[in-house]
């Protein structure tokens, strides 16, 4: 009995926490007459369903794959470089390797809206700002790399060193016995890891805004600033927006929800 | 020639290898722009000479003009009160719900980690929706504050100067709550449960309990959490981009925020990264108390 108590007073404080959320929902199925009653209303009594217009209307479709190709790239050049190194880091225990990954955590703890002003002038310097996308791409990879390698380190030292060593006997390379061995054991951890800095990455801002000036370029978040603007009322617009972009987010954390959150707390206490 | 081949391919030429790869890559997209930024911020800067790649150096000129500044003392209270008051709130109510969350009963791991759903989305998204229930006329919060009678008149939580920092401070308690309570989790599933049994057979109480045992044996987790904690609120950015832009006059405007408005609204680079120098210094000082501390553990 005391146990459903428990359960029971769980659940509040969850409804409570993530009210918030209900709330965004809720407004984005509210017809905007209703959205500005007072006292509001809990419950749509005349639910509307705006999502294709939003999206339309607020080119949505440009915004997202904005995001999208972020993400990939993000995603991407972080899997190629930090792999490998996390894997550099799991195998091997010697001074040097101490200090690449002191500086590796170091990087990790650089706030994006400090970094942009420096990144700005280099970036207008070399040219790259022609290209704004591609110079997102390389400094978020930067900014969400060490956090890649630091979660991704402890799923490589789960595996023993032993079965790679029977591999090198039987004749593979160090290349062989990292592709084909420790590389397919990692996969769980390596794939959990990817998919959270993807996500991170689909809702980045700061150097969306600060490199990006073309409006046909920017992404998912600069889009719903824009469409907040200094005196808006149009709420729910807003909140079909914001319940169109992280819906996909959330629904992908439901389903991965148990190894995020063991990915998360085997990495970040160590 | 070969020998050097022969070693990245068998010995620990690969390794040495692999970790230099990613270890580049950030030395140029991190490090570089880091030491480049402290050499800008003794420069001048502006829209015209930021293409050029010889500036005229002005000492510590850019630093005088800061500190000159009547914005920059307030905006230095402002980031350490948001710091504070989000880190002791995000961790009094992170860690009750941990320990709550720790008891037995059915489908605690999985509800407890529901809490995340928040953590995951964007900032900025969630600086949406917090910008509508702190609305003031029809804003939901003030109706439950009403209603519960704690407010007499609407409270006008993002355009009133005396508050709005404290209504942002809200948003980024809310969204530090779970990454705290998932962690402390860690570090209490970590104690021993005998320990418990053989207190509670002394006859200690809850209370004690948790003072002499729970308390002592978290030491390390809760400064491991501080520290994290520390760190990422002085990455918040979305929040104040998306609830208050800094305002009203400042009044909310925190350090991480107004370097950025420095170099990209008023475009005066010099002073940005001049204040981005002072706080990449001080989230560098935490880091390295974290870091080393961490490993300190590790070892022993």
């Amino acid at each position: 009995m005391k146990r459903y108590a428990l359960l029971a007073l769980a659940l509040v404080f969850l409804a409570i926490y993530l009210f918030p959320l209900y709330w965004m929902y809720l407004t984005a199925f509210k017809p905007s007459s209703e959205t500005f009653t007072y006292p509001p209303s809990f419950w749509p009594h005349d639910p509307e369903w705006n999502f294709a217009k939003v999206f339309v209307d607020k080119k949505m479709a440009t915004y997202l794959s904005n995001s999208l190709l972020i993400a990939v790239g993000t995603t991407a050049i972080v899997a190629l470089f930090g792999t490998g190194c996390a894997y550099a880091l799991s195998r091997v225990r010697s001074v040097w390797m101490d200090v690449i990954l002191f500086l590796i955590l170091m990087m990790q703890v650089l706030p994006s809206s400090l970094m942009a002003t420096p990144i700005f002038v280099i970036f207008n310097q070399i040219g790259l700002i022609a290209t704004p996308r591609t110079a997102v791409v390389l400094v978020q990879a930067a900014k969400v790399l060490p956090l890649y390698i630091v979660l991704t380190r402890t799923s490589f030292m789960q595996i023993p060193k032993e079965l790679e060593e029977a591999a090198r006997v039987d004749g593979a390379t160090r290349f062989g016995a990292f592709m084909r061995i420790a590389v397919p054991l990692a996969r769980n951890g390596i794939l959990v890891t990817s998919v959270l800095i993807f996500l991170q990455s689909f809702g980045e801002y700061v150097y969306s805004r600060s490199l990006i000036s073309e409006e046909a370029l920017q992404t998912a978040t600069v889009g719903l600033m824009n469409f907040m603007g200094p005196n808006t009322t149009d709420w729910n617009g807003i909140m079909t927006y914001a319940v169109i972009y992280v819906t996909p987010i959330l629904f992908v954390f439901v389903l991965l929800q148990r190894k995020i959150v063991s990915g998360l707390t085997a990495g970040a206490l160590k | 020639m070969s020998a050097l081949f022969r070693g990245l391919r068998d010995g620990h030429g690969f390794d040495a290898l692999l970790a230099l790869l990613a270890l580049v890559y950030l030395l140029t997209f991190s490090a570089f722009p880091l030491v480049y930024n402290i050499v800008m911020s003794f420069q001048e800067v502006d829209m015209f000479s930021m293409a050029d790649l010889v500036r005229p150096f002005v000492g510590l000129a850019n630093y005088k003009t800061l500190f000159a500044s009547p914005d920059f003392w307030p905006i230095l209270r402002n980031t350490a009160l948001f710091v504070l008051l989000s880190i002791v709130f995000q961790l009094a109510i992170g860690f009750g719900l941990a320990l709550f969350m720790q008891q037995d009963f059915p489908g605690a791991t999985y509800l407890r980690g529901l809490f995340l759903a928040a953590w995951i989305m964007p900032a900025l998204v969630v600086g949406a929706v917090w910008k509508w229930i702190f609305a003031g006329d029809f804003g939901v919060l003030n109706y439950f504050l009403q209603q519960l009678g704690l407010v007499g008149s609407k409270v006008f939580w993002l355009s009133d100067p005396a508050i709005s920092l404290y209504s942002v401070t809200i948003a980024n308690i809310w969204l530090g709550i779970p990454f705290n309570m998932i962690l402390l989790s860690v570090g209490l599933a970590g104690i021993p449960k005998d320990m418990y049994e053989a207190a509670a057979l002394d006859g200690a109480n809850a209370l004690q309990r948790f003072w002499h045992m729970t308390l002592p044996m978290m030491r390390s987790t809760l400064g491991a959490v501080i520290s994290l904690g520390i760190i990422f609120t002085l990455q918040q950015f979305d929040l104040f981009a998306s609830l208050t832009q800094g305002g009203p006059a400042n009044a909310s405007n925190v350090a991480q925020y107004w370097s950025w408005q420095l170099s990209f609204q008023t475009y005066d680079i010099a002073s940005g990264s001049a204040v981005s120098c002072l706080m990449l210094g001080f989230v560098i000082v935490v880091a390295v108390i974290y870091v080393r501390s961490t490993r300190h553990e590790h070892r022993a």
